[in-house]
């Protein structure tokens, strides 16, 4: 085994505590006469004896902090429960919903291996193979744990409130990973702003019962735990990370970033000389345990040795054991000459052997390429000339520079100062940070959802620059008291030009002015936590299935619509019944009507959506054609015009036509544009005013006064007077429209009996 | 890597001496024989550039570089490719005004804006910097006076202007 020399933890001397040892530990009185028995007594019970030592009392502060750091991450996420209900958000955590009630129904077995025919329609979803498991299970296990302990809870309650837990769990996290790499404060520090930044809060609020509300606890959790096992070299912390990882695999298809993000860090580390027998274990550890964990579940499979995206993780694993292996050569040859022509020979093989494997398994198409999701991170324009289904996802858009104000605020300004203390401090864990934090910040730049990944790292590292700057300000107060105090001719603040005298003068301005910008790094963090509550209270807590608006006189006016439908279809229709809508409102429309759909959000057959989309951008005549082959009942559309809401279908109407026209040529898109826009009033072409979108929006529209001033039909979310007010149907007929039209469904009507 | 041994080669003309004997290298000893057996290998003076690290330092104004491109939002001018600087049409005189920031989105930006944003964000990290530069013991107090009075400008200065355009973007801000 040839010698390792195991580098030095650099920051376990570098004030842990941080304060000075100044107070000492007082003994209580002595019992020393029985006639002051009863002053003694008095003494002990009075506060003198409460008092602690200095690390007792820094515990106390610490503990005492994480737990309102806890309490403070779990409330603040809490702003729609408040306002509204306890309900369920958005879209995709719907089908979350519905498969977590299955399992705690059906068992898990059943739940592995359950294929759903409700969705889909004719095609049905494998679900049991096609979804992560690890948020269902773990709210399964949560509701299971509550009930043994018999409080009855109902499943939506818990999963209602899964994230904003795992968001309080979170913080903890990030208070020891904030220690691993830098010191205690830091972490204290890091776990206070990551409780209330919007980055994270954006998708882990209540009700917002998605997968990257547990996501981002496990990433974290395995980056903490991977850095702790470099940092030691045990084999405990490597095994812990490996499972770790498999709680990452299974919460979320983001575990893609960490499998390629850690074998770039040990590349890093090797090449900047860092390589350690500690690295060695931990990564190897890591990534066989973490592979064959990953594999066992179905939506992964076998894609750790089959897909692009992981080649990296093997070719670094590959690379680790011919480090180790020249190690071990060099230890054995005495001769520094044949060592280095050794190392040529080996390095070449090494290379030219992964090339041939690499390029053989690309070739024979044994290893995949990247997927389209993924390689548009690398290039970005991918995705808009070739896949539009992507290009429209609204989370999947660029940033801008006021999205990443909004979400980070003053962490903006402190992520590149903690980058220059990271930088003056290189060890391995700050280098750690430094790649998640750059690499995580790139990718939050290409696409606006990805914020919440960088958002741990943002934290930490702006953590770190909050800590050490607070950290040389009060040193730099306390320097001068103990000057003051003491009085020692030692030159505390480095002045080496200057006399007594002038030391003596520049003192106090000196403390003032630390003084001073303490209070200014106060008022900055004051400000954060404003600006952070006000985000989450306006911007982040909407349920997005109920709408609210400010009516004429300021009182709230809240639109119930979407449920208001839901619950009609679930009364008023056959329980066979299939209903045709875009793909954004099939889960919904599962969860809550409990009917089948033809497409929903998990957007995984691209023809089958680009044939509704065709289906709403046709004639009705050919849309009838469509809807009788695909068997559809039903017909439902959001509409805004009457409320201005302006998340509706003729505002996604140009991605229903992109997408249907990209699988069938006979939709072109520029038949519904007139000079490059979208209209919908006088000047619209008329392939727009006459197709099944436009006519199912505005059946009976033409009629309506919406405001006040305005001519009838006038369409508040595009702000213009319909082209088309007369419309006729002929092969649908209207079932239902809620009160504030926002959601409208058509019964598609049997054929004709005869000609 | 260039082969050392056949430099020393050169010299020894085909002689055989200790190190090429010795060398393990099977390539090389096949360029031995091959054509250097028949021809005189040439007398080069190589100098293969020593590739070291660069500083921390270094890598980090460069990393400051990325930063600054990728917060000003240069992946959604790339994409989107919005204007420069939006215009609007005065409707009485009709003049053509600009319009620095982008009014109505949160996630939408001219190129200018962007730029301007994030160059005040790093004017903020670069102050933070300064004061710690500043509070480093190993400095003449003139210099160190000015730095931190350049580190707390530059902090005040990008944050009430951060703040400022983002009221500007978002009307309804803090309200």
């Amino acid at each position: 085994m040839p010698p390792q020399t195991m580098s030095a933890k650099t920051d376990a001397t570098i004030g842990v505590n941080g304060t000075a040892k100044s107070a000492s530990n007082q003994a209580p009185p002595p019992m020393a006469l029985p006639a002051n028995l009863k002053s003694d007594l008095l003494n002990k019970l009075s506060l003198k004896s409460f008092k602690l030592k200095t690390k007792q009392q820094e515990l106390l502060l610490r503990v005492s902090i994480l737990f309102l750091v806890y309490v403070l991450a779990f409330i603040t996420r809490l702003f729609s429960v408040l306002r509204y209900e306890s309900m369920i958000h958005e879209f995709d955590p719907y089908f979350n919903y519905r498969t977590t009630l299955f399992l705690t129904e059906k068992g898990f077995y059943e739940f592995w291996n359950w294929f759903d025919y409700e969705s889909w329609y004719p095609l049905g979803r494998i679900v049991g193979g096609t979804l992560y498991p690890g948020l269902m299970v773990t709210a399964a296990l949560i509701y299971w744990g509550l009930r043994f302990l018999r409080f009855a809870v109902h499943i939506r309650e818990v999963c209602v409130l899964t994230a904003p837990f795992f968001a309080s769990n979170t913080t903890l996290v990030a208070y020891f990973f904030g220690k691993e790499i830098w010191d205690s404060s830091a972490g204290l520090v890091a776990a206070a702003l990551i409780a209330i930044c919007p980055g994270y809060i954006s998708r882990s609020v209540a009700g917002s019962y998605d997968n990257e509300g547990v996501a981002i606890f496990a990433l974290l959790l395995t980056f903490y735990l991977f850095v702790k096992a470099v940092n030691t070299g045990s084999l405990t912390w490597s095994l812990a990370s490996a499972f770790g990882y498999f709680y990452m695999v299974s919460a979320w298809g983001g575990y893609v970033f960490i499998i390629n993000l850690i074998p770039l860090y040990v590349l890093v580390l090797l090449t900047t000389g860092r390589y350690s027998m500690r690295l060695y274990i931990a990564y190897n550890c890591m990534y066989v345990l973490g592979m064959l964990l990953a594999m066992q579940i179905r939506f992964v499979g076998f894609q750790h040795v089959q897909s692009g995206e992981h080649m990296a993780a093997m070719g670094v694993f590959f690379l680790m054991q011919v480090f180790y292996f020249l190690d071990w050569v060099k230890y054995l040859l005495s001769d520094k000459r044949l060592f280095e022509t050794f190392l040529r020979i080996t390095v070449t093989t090494t290379v030219g052997l992964a090339a041939v494997a690499l390029g053989v398994g690309t070739a024979s198409g044994y290893i995949s390429p990247w997927t389209g999701r993924f390689y548009s991170l690398l290039d970005p324009t991918y995705a808009k000339d070739h896949i539009p289904i992507i290009a429209s996802v609204s989370e999947h858009q660029p940033t801008a520079w006021s999205s990443f104000m909004f979400d980070f605020h003053i962490l903006l300004f402190l992520f590149p100062a903690g980058l220059y203390f990271c930088f003056k401090r290189l060890t391995d864990a700050t280098i750690f940070i430094v790649m998640y934090g750059l690499t995580s910040m790139y990718f939050a730049g290409v696409m606006v959802r990805l914020i919440l990944v960088a958002t741990p790292a943002v934290c930490l590292i702006s953590a770190i620059a909050v800590s050490a700057t607070v950290k040389n300000l009060a040193q730099l107060l306390r320097t001068k008291s103990k000057v003051t105090q003491g009085g020692s001719s030692k030159a505390a603040s480095g002045s080496k030009a200057s006399s007594k005298a002038l030391l003596d003068q520049s003192q106090p301005f000196q403390r003032n002015g630390a003084i001073a910008l303490l209070l200014g790094v106060f008022y900055l963090l004051s400000k954060y936590a404003t600006h952070c509550t006000w985000v989450t209270s306006e911007a982040y807590s909407s349920p997005s299935i109920v709408l609210a608006a400010r009516g004429a006189h300021g009182n709230k006016v809240i639109f119930d619509d979407y449920r208001e439908a839901y619950f009609w279809l679930q009364q008023n229709t056959p329980t066979d019944a299939k209903v045709m809508s875009w793909w954004d409102y099939g889960y919904q429309i599962t969860a809550m009507a409990n009917r089948t759909v033809i497409v929903d959000n998990n957007t995984w057959n691209n023809t089958h959506i680009a044939t509704v989309g065709r289906a709403m951008s046709s004639y009705e005549d050919e849309a009838y054609e469509i809807m009788r082959e695909l068997d559809v009942g039903y017909v439902l559309v959001v509409f805004g015009g009457v409320t201005g809401y302006s998340s509706d279908d003729i505002n996604k109407f140009l991605w229903m036509v992109r997408i249907g026209g990209g699988v069938f040529p006979v939709i072109k898109e520029p038949d519904y544009l007139v000079n490059g826009e979208y209209r919908v009033d006088k000047g619209a072409a008329p392939k727009m005013l006459n197709c099944l979108m436009y006519k199912l929006c505005y059946y009976r529209f033409g009629e309506l006064m919406t405001e006040y001033g305005k001519p009838p039909g006038f369409d508040r979310a595009r702000g213009v007077e319909i082209g088309n007010k007369d419309i006729k149907l002929e092969h649908l007929e209207e079932a239902f429209t809620t009160s504030n039209w926002i959601v409208r469904i058509y019964k598609v009507k049997p054929p004709n009996n005869r000609w | 890597m260039a082969p050392k041994s056949s430099d020393s080669q050169s010299n020894l003309l085909n002689q055989s001496d200790p190190t090429t004997n010795g060398s393990i290298d099977p390539v090389f000893h096949l360029v031995r024989i091959l054509p250097y057996s028949v021809l005189r290998a040439p007398r080069l003076r190589l100098k293969l550039p020593s590739l070291s690290l660069p500083s921390p330092m270094t890598v980090f104004s460069l990393v400051l570089l990325t930063y600054f491109m990728v917060v000003s939002g240069i992946v959604y001018d790339v994409i989107v490719e919005p204007p420069g600087i939006g215009s609007t049409q005065d409707p009485v005189t009709g003049t053509v005004r600009p319009i620095v920031f982008m009014s109505g989105r949160v996630n939408g930006q001219y190129i200018i804006e962007g730029l301007s944003s994030g160059f005040m964000f790093v004017l903020g990290g670069i102050g933070i910097v300064l004061l710690d530069l500043a509070l480093d013991k190993n400095r003449a107090k003139s210099v160190k006076v000015s730095y931190a009075s350049a580190g707390v400008s530059s902090i005040v200065f990008s944050y009430v202007m951060s703040m400022l355009f983002i009221r500007i973007k978002i009307p309804a801000y803090l309200r």
